[in-house]
């Protein structure tokens, strides 16, 4: 078996990645000074509608995108001890632990944050956030706005349409009330506008790596996907996808890949193991393996956005994202990742963390083998809490799934 | 015929339902009974009954776990794994139907995975709002319950507005005797042992409702009216997502505490609020069930739990809580430190019992119990 870490790493640099580095750096500038700028600062679930406030003028925060940032530079193990040691248990989601963590002792990739102005939770991603979002706003004596969309098991209902359809009413209203300013609908038809060319730019993005070789690989979708997630709604990340797609569809025409080798195509499943990226991306980058596409990033590449009517769109959208609906979506899902990116297989991490995700992902990997006739890898991890993982034995997991991929598909 | 045998008879029927397996229930069952499952207290179980069905409660039984690790990751809280394995072990297919509640990630998450069994002819998932304090939460419940009963009324049988009624009334009184009961044990617990009343409680989710309704009016009616003092036992609160084992509440009074009040699953959730008669039944139920609130997984505000266990605390008189949780429950532990330190900063001593399978723990919840009531006794 070969020895990856003896290769030169066959890696090919993302040159839109030094803008990227700027537009996230005046971000979190941003979020950090936020009165320098004369603004307010909201914490927001990842998958929470943000338009409203960027259409108010309020600056989001999201402490999983931070918490990913933690766990990328290493420091989310300290942060969870911090939050275990005033008495959260070490089962809970690593994501929320973090931000405890980073909220008790003021540490972090940032140092100490400011405290935000109100909290805006959406439970479309999970039950967690109801429950991190109720203590921070104790913690931090602030109010919080519940956005509450209902699972979505097989089909969405009438009424569960316009539930989520008036709860978006009500948070405009919660968002006037903490303003003391009107809601400019014109302002948020350009928000939205803006919302719906990035989500746009972003889908092109993700499916380019449809054609061989892939042009890029999930692992630096999962570091490009910051301004999707932070800054969608806003022109600086219409610029920065324009610019990054400009370079993807480049290498495309010029047949470059991701990887200096492409023999292997695989899916990845759920949210990346943050601090152990670079490593698995250059153990695969070494074996030729490609992650060509992803269930995490495309979450919010929303499929169902009626554009013609940006409030019920978006409640709608908001509401039927990838984690809020059922395992028969997910299956279909995946399967189709694999016909259409043409891929050899898939690799699953489940994840202590994240349960929504991992529940079910046993199931998942033999219906989607079943329909696809493709193997599946399953990998135990967390999202950012190293103490969990096992890198030598996931390596080796890996290496061998490559060989067997390689054992079924002669072609390759 | 003698008190004390008439009690025992009464006890002993209880425990025949109580402390059986799922399979040996149902064998108990007649032959045109519809038992159709659910697991928690956010199912109105007047629907089902109404609809001529029986609504069988899986609490978690003790099982061999030797087919659900290639379904489940293996932090998921002993009620699911449980019940899961139950399912593929084959001890729950005389279920005509399953009724899950939107609650938690994992149970959400079980729910499709048991459906993909397809074990169980019916399935229901009934979306709970998770919003309890907002005003679009009614009319959407509303709707929810509407279509839940739609679905019975296709599979199962009609469901016409005088055995609707006829069912939450049924519903109200047993709510009605449990309280009573809690109550009395409040006073005098040595007549119903802890292990009795785990067992009467439980039985209430498993067995025809109209005979467990005749049984807690003749339990009732035969307990002395007045119950021994008990000035020499520790009031105590229990609190957590556990339904009623046998083994907490004896430890708790051989450790010489009784426990005056829970807002456990089985409890004190399930009983503490009833259906209003007088007014339409499904906007009714749908009152009562958004009313319903401790369930940590439902939001009625930041400070909503901390508040209302420190009022129900308090009232209670009890003079220290026990949290007894599933491990795994996310949605418990992240309130925890909180109600802990809101607790103690009112001079209430907590204890947190964190459990993986009920029938394995008790040796080590023993010593835990013994030394936190040995604390708090004044003797």
């Amino acid at each position: 078996m070969e020895d990856f870490k003896s290769n030169e790493n066959p890696y090919r640099k993302i040159n839109s990645t030094s803008a990227y580095r700027r537009l996230m750096m005046a971000y979190y500038f941003m979020v950090k000074h936020p009165n320098w700028f004369g603004k307010k600062v909201a914490w927001i679930t990842s998958g929470g509608p943000v338009e409203p406030l960027y259409a108010m003028g309020v600056l989001p925060f999201y402490p999983e995108n931070y918490g990913a940032m933690c766990g990328a530079s290493r420091m989310s193990v300290s942060l969870c001890e911090a939050a275990e040691h005033k008495g959260y248990s070490h089962d809970l989601c690593s994501y929320a632990l973090t931000d405890i963590g980073s909220s008790l002792t003021g540490r972090g990739p940032l140092g100490k944050l400011p405290k935000p102005d109100f909290l805006i939770c959406g439970n479309n991603i999970c039950g967690t956030v109801i429950k991190w979002y109720e203590l921070q706003a104790r913690a931090f004596d602030v109010p919080l706005f519940f956005f509450d969309t209902p699972f979505i098991h097989e089909e969405m209902q009438d009424h569960t349409l316009r539930y989520v359809q008036n709860q978006i009413k009500a948070y405009i209203a919660f968002l006037e009330k903490q303003l003391r300013r009107p809601f400019s609908e014109k302002r948020f038809e350009q928000v939205c506008l803006n919302s719906f060319e990035t989500i746009t730019l972003w889908k092109e993005i993700l499916d380019l790596p449809r054609h061989h070789p892939a042009p890029l690989a999930a692992f630096d979708a999962f570091i490009h996907m910051a301004p999707i997630v932070t800054l969608r709604g806003t022109r600086w990340a219409i610029y920065y996808y324009r610019k990054l797609k400009r370079e993807m569809e480049e290498r495309v025409k010029r047949g470059v890949g991701a990887f200096a080798r492409e023999e292997i195509r695989l899916i990845w499943d759920n949210i990346p193991i943050w601090y152990d990226i670079r490593n698995l991306s250059k153990l695969l980058s070494s074996q030729g393996a490609v992650l060509v596409a992803d269930t995490y990033t495309s979450a919010w590449a929303m499929d169902d956005l009626d554009q013609t009517q940006p409030l019920n769109g978006l409640a709608k959208a908001y509401a039927m994202i990838h984690l809020n609906r059922g395992l028969e979506y997910k299956i279909k899902k995946i399967a189709n990742l694999v016909e259409q990116y043409g891929a050899h297989g898939f690799v699953m991490h489940s994840n202590r963390s994240c349960k929504p995700y991992s529940l079910g992902q046993l199931d998942l990997k033999r219906e989607v083998t079943r329909l696809t006739g493709k193997p599946g890898l399953m990998i135990e991890a967390d999202h950012t809490d190293s103490r969990s993982y096992a890198p030598k034995q996931v390596e080796k997991q890996i290496q061998l799934f490559l060989d067997i991929i390689r054992t079924k598909d002669k072609a390759i | 015929m003698d008190k004390k045998i008439a009690l025992a008879k009464m006890l002993k029927e209880f425990e025949t339902i109580a402390s059986k397996g799922y399979r040996e229930i149902a064998s108990t069952f007649s032959k045109d009974c519809i038992p159709i499952g659910f697991f928690c207290p956010y199912v109105p179980e007047e629907l089902i009954h109404a609809a001529g069905a029986l609504p069988f409660r899986l609490m978690g039984t003790p099982i061999k776990m030797s087919h659900v690790q290639a379904h489940l990751p293996p932090n998921c809280c002993h009620l699911v794994k449980s019940s899961f394995e139950s399912l593929l072990q084959g001890e729950l297919d005389f279920l005509k139907g399953i009724i899950f509640s939107h609650t938690c990630d994992t149970m959400q998450g079980l729910a499709d995975i048991w459906a993909l069994q397809k074990r169980i002819p019916l399935q229901f998932n009934l979306m709970m709002p998770s919003h309890l304090d907002s005003e679009f939460s009614p009319p959407f419940l509303k709707a929810e319950i509407e279509r839940f009963k739609s679905f019975l009324e296709s599979h199962v049988g009609k469901i016409s507005l005088s055995s609707l009624k006829g069912s939450i009334q049924l519903f109200n009184r047993i709510r009605e005797k449990q309280r009573e009961i809690y109550n009395y044990r409040a006073k005098g617990h040595q007549i119903i042992s802890g292990i009795a009343f785990a067992r009467i409680m439980r039985a209430g989710y498993l067995m025809d409702r109209e005979r467990y309704h005749e049984l807690l009016n003749d339990l009732l009616n035969w307990l002395p009216e007045e119950p021994e003092s008990n000035d020499h036992l520790v009031p105590l609160y229990l609190a957590g997502n556990m339904t009623h084992s046998d083994s907490y509440f004896s430890l708790i009074e051989e450790a010489g505490a009784v426990v005056v009040q829970d807002d456990i699953c089985s409890g004190s959730r399930f009983f503490r609020l009833m259906v209003p008669e007088d007014t339409n039944p499904i906007e009714g139920l749908t009152g009562r069930y958004l009313a319903s609130y401790m369930c940590p997984t439902k939001y009625k505000g930041a400070l909503a739990h901390i508040e209302t266990l420190l009022r129900e605390v308090q009232h209670s008189n009890a003079k220290g809580v026990i949290f007894l949780f599933y491990k795994y429950c996310e949605s418990h532990f992240f309130d925890y430190p909180d109600l802990k330190q809101a607790l103690e900063s009112q001079g209430i001593p907590t204890l947190l019992l964190e459990v993986e399978d009920p029938s394995y723990s008790t040796e080590q919840l023993k010593i835990r119990i013994q030394a936190f009531v040995e604390m708090l006794s004044p003797f």
